[in-house]
């Protein structure tokens, strides 16, 4: 797959310390990373590795203690809370382990939710949210709720969720996690489906079978990249 | 996010916890009912009171010699009562006081009443009936109109003639089929012969006069009087309103220069004008709407308190979407104000039950007593806007704390 070279995030030095009564916990200890536009990748690592504290700050849900972190060619590591929520809305699609929908909210109002804090008129907003649940095939179900769906088309609405503001990213975080293998795949062959189409997608994962649907591995260990561009057969390997 | 959004999602959540927003909105719905049913039973005495009561009573420009206060508000005391009690009755020495005092009254007239157990016409009969002996003047004065027959004439005054008119009331008791004109009913027994009726009045105190057999005063002098002087009110009517005074105070200084009352000594009659009544219902009025916003606020601040728990709990069950809503894109504010619409939205929407609950309530009274109601738009703008304030002040926490939450704990939350 063909990925163009200029970076969608670069982030340099990136560090976050938790501060726990007297002691101090250094979950990331200076990440250098850079990710290509359009790359598919596969973030993992044992858990306290500091995998979740890297896709918090990626995601912009949090700001690190030290480092800079460049988004889609804006800093963002000096933020303030409602301007990482606008960075949120427009740059960062999130796909949960649990889904995250809304449950007494219709498939189509799920995957709406974005457009609202966007500011989309409720037209626009509609016609967007029906266009990304047909991006996943759930055309014929946009006004079932989430207790009506099964797991993957629930997956299905989180991942229409996140394209539907047309995000630089898609970050995923276990992303099949809750799910049987079957639906698994489901789910893996959306994803690829999406990259195939342009989508620069980052998910966090412990199973070797999601991750060789990606095409680079990052492995975080002890707060440091372990291996930044490893190739899968070796961290299989490993 | 625009803030029809949130009132939609707002009444969302409504529809989806009926008995719960019930519940929390009680507190709400009690003080509203409340307000709205006290606030419309007082207004529709003050209408009353203003377009009534003032013809029906005690008229415009009118003032009534009376032996003591018949109007008893509960205010003096009991002892002052009890002393008023032994002021002499009045009599036609006072009736002739008077007509020097105010020469140029429009109408001067004199009346004494008794409640009767009951009138007779053949097998018919009615209960409690009230039998007015009044002078010549006295329908005049008080402005009553006859519906059928004519009224008394002066030759039934000064012959005495056992002729009355009657109130609707006696009517339809007595001639339920047949006209009253020309028959007799019986009081005791005294016959009357009919000669008219009273348009009908209703409302509140009208009522007393629909059970009414007027006669000369000089017939009820002869006939149901028990008192030896039984001049129980002395009505002046004057021209202008702005001869009332003057010709109360003639009047007070004659009557007590006649019982030769010295200067500081209290006077043993009582004079009532319709607006010393209307004062008197001023107090009442003064008292509950005093007492109002003092109960209501309770009720409210409970009702507040209730919203404010419940919204807090909503935000702890809800902290997960909260996440969500912040990892798509919601800002602190957009947080805040959904929670905050929220509250208004149900606290208000409470207030509208409260308005409906209290005017059922306001005019089911109305049905089942005299007392009128009468709706003001002032009193259910002030019940929207007090749940609107309620809402908001008890949601201002709960939507801080909301707003406050961190994303990575939120969406985290079981």
């Amino acid at each position: 797959m063909e990925e163009r070279q200029d970076a969608i995030i670069k982030t340099h030095g990136l560090k976050k310390d938790y501060y726990m009564g007297a002691e101090t916990v250094h979950a990331l200890r200076g990440v250098d990373l850079t990710i290509a536009r359009n790359a598919y990748v596969a973030v993992m690592g044992p858990s306290g590795s500091g995998k979740s504290t890297l896709m918090n700050l990626i995601g912009c849900l949090d700001t690190p203690t030290a480092g800079e972190y460049v988004l889609n060619e804006q800093p963002v590591q000096n933020l303030e809370d409602d301007e990482l929520a606008r960075i949120r809305n427009r740059e960062i699609g999130f796909v949960f382990q649990t889904f995250n929908l809304l449950p007494r909210a219709t498939a189509l109002h799920n995957v709406e939710l974005p457009l609202i804090y966007a500011g989309t008129g409720s037209k626009e907003r509609q016609e967007r949210a029906a266009h990304a649940l047909e991006l996943v095939a759930l055309a014929d179900r946009m006004d079932h709720k989430p207790n009506e769906l099964s797991g993957g088309q629930r997956q299905r609405v989180a991942i229409a969720r996140a394209l539907v503001n047309d995000p630089s990213i898609l970050l995923a975080d276990e992303p099949t996690g809750n799910l049987d293998s079957s639906t698994s795949s489901e789910i893996m062959d959306v994803l690829d489906g999406l990259h195939a189409g342009g989508q620069t997608i980052i998910m966090v994962t412990h199973e070797y079978d999601i991750a060789v649907h990606a095409s680079r591995v990052i492995t975080i260990i002890d707060g440091m990249i372990g291996s930044a561009d490893a190739d899968l057969k070796a961290v299989l390997a490993h | 996010m625009k803030p029809w959004e949130g009132i939609r999602l707002a009444l969302k959540q409504v529809v989806t916890h009926k008995l719960k927003s019930f519940f929390s909105l009680i507190g709400i719905i009690i003080g509203i009912t409340f307000l709205i049913a006290v606030i419309t039973l007082v207004e529709g005495m003050n209408r009353y009171i203003q377009e009534d009561f003032g013809g029906s009573i005690a008229g415009v420009n009118t003032f009534n010699v009376m032996q003591r206060s018949n109007v008893i508000m509960g205010l003096e005391s009991i002892r002052e009562r009890r002393r008023d009690a032994r002021n002499p009755l009045l009599d036609m020495r006072d009736v002739e006081v008077v007509q020097g005092a105010v020469p140029n009254a429009l109408y001067l007239a004199y009346s004494s009443d008794r409640r009767v157990p009951e009138v007779r016409h053949g097998q018919l009969s009615r209960r409690n009936a009230r039998v007015l002996g009044g002078s010549e003047e006295y329908l005049a004065l008080q402005g009553w109109k006859i519906d059928v027959g004519r009224g008394l004439t002066p030759v039934d005054h000064s012959r005495a003639l056992k002729v009355a008119v009657i109130g609707t009331d006696i009517v339809e008791r007595l001639f339920p089929t047949t006209s009253p004109l020309g028959q007799s009913i019986r009081v005791g027994a005294h016959r009357f012969d009919v000669i008219g009726v009273f348009e009908p009045q209703g409302g509140l105190l009208g009522s007393i006069r629909d059970a009414t057999i007027y006669v000369p005063f000089s017939t009820y002098e002869q006939t149901l009087a028990t008192r030896r002087e039984p001049v129980e009110e002395i009505n002046v009517k004057v021209r202008r309103a702005d001869e009332l005074d003057a010709a109360i105070q003639e009047t007070d200084g004659a009557l007590r220069a006649d019982r030769g009352l010295r200067p500081r000594e209290r006077s043993n009659f009582h004079i009532q004008t319709s607006g010393g009544i209307l004062s008197a219902w001023n107090t009442v009025n003064r008292i509950l709407m005093t007492a109002l916003p003092g109960l209501v606020s309770v009720a409210l601040v409970v009702g507040g308190i209730v919203i404010m728990n419940i919204m807090l709990l909503s935000v702890m069950e809800r902290t997960r979407e909260i996440g969500v809503r912040k990892a798509v894109g919601a800002r602190q504010r957009d947080v805040l104000l959904q929670f905050l619409t929220e509250a208004a939205t149900i606290s208000t929407l409470g207030a509208g039950l409260g308005i409906a609950a209290g005017l059922g309530l306001a005019s089911l009274v109305a049905t089942l007593t005299p007392v009128p109601a009468s709706v003001s738009e002032w009193s259910l703008g002030i019940a929207l806007a007090l749940g609107l304030v309620v809402g908001i002040a008890s949601g201002i926490y709960p939507a801080y704390r909301a707003s406050r939450l961190d994303p990575i704990v939120a969406l985290r939350y079981e």
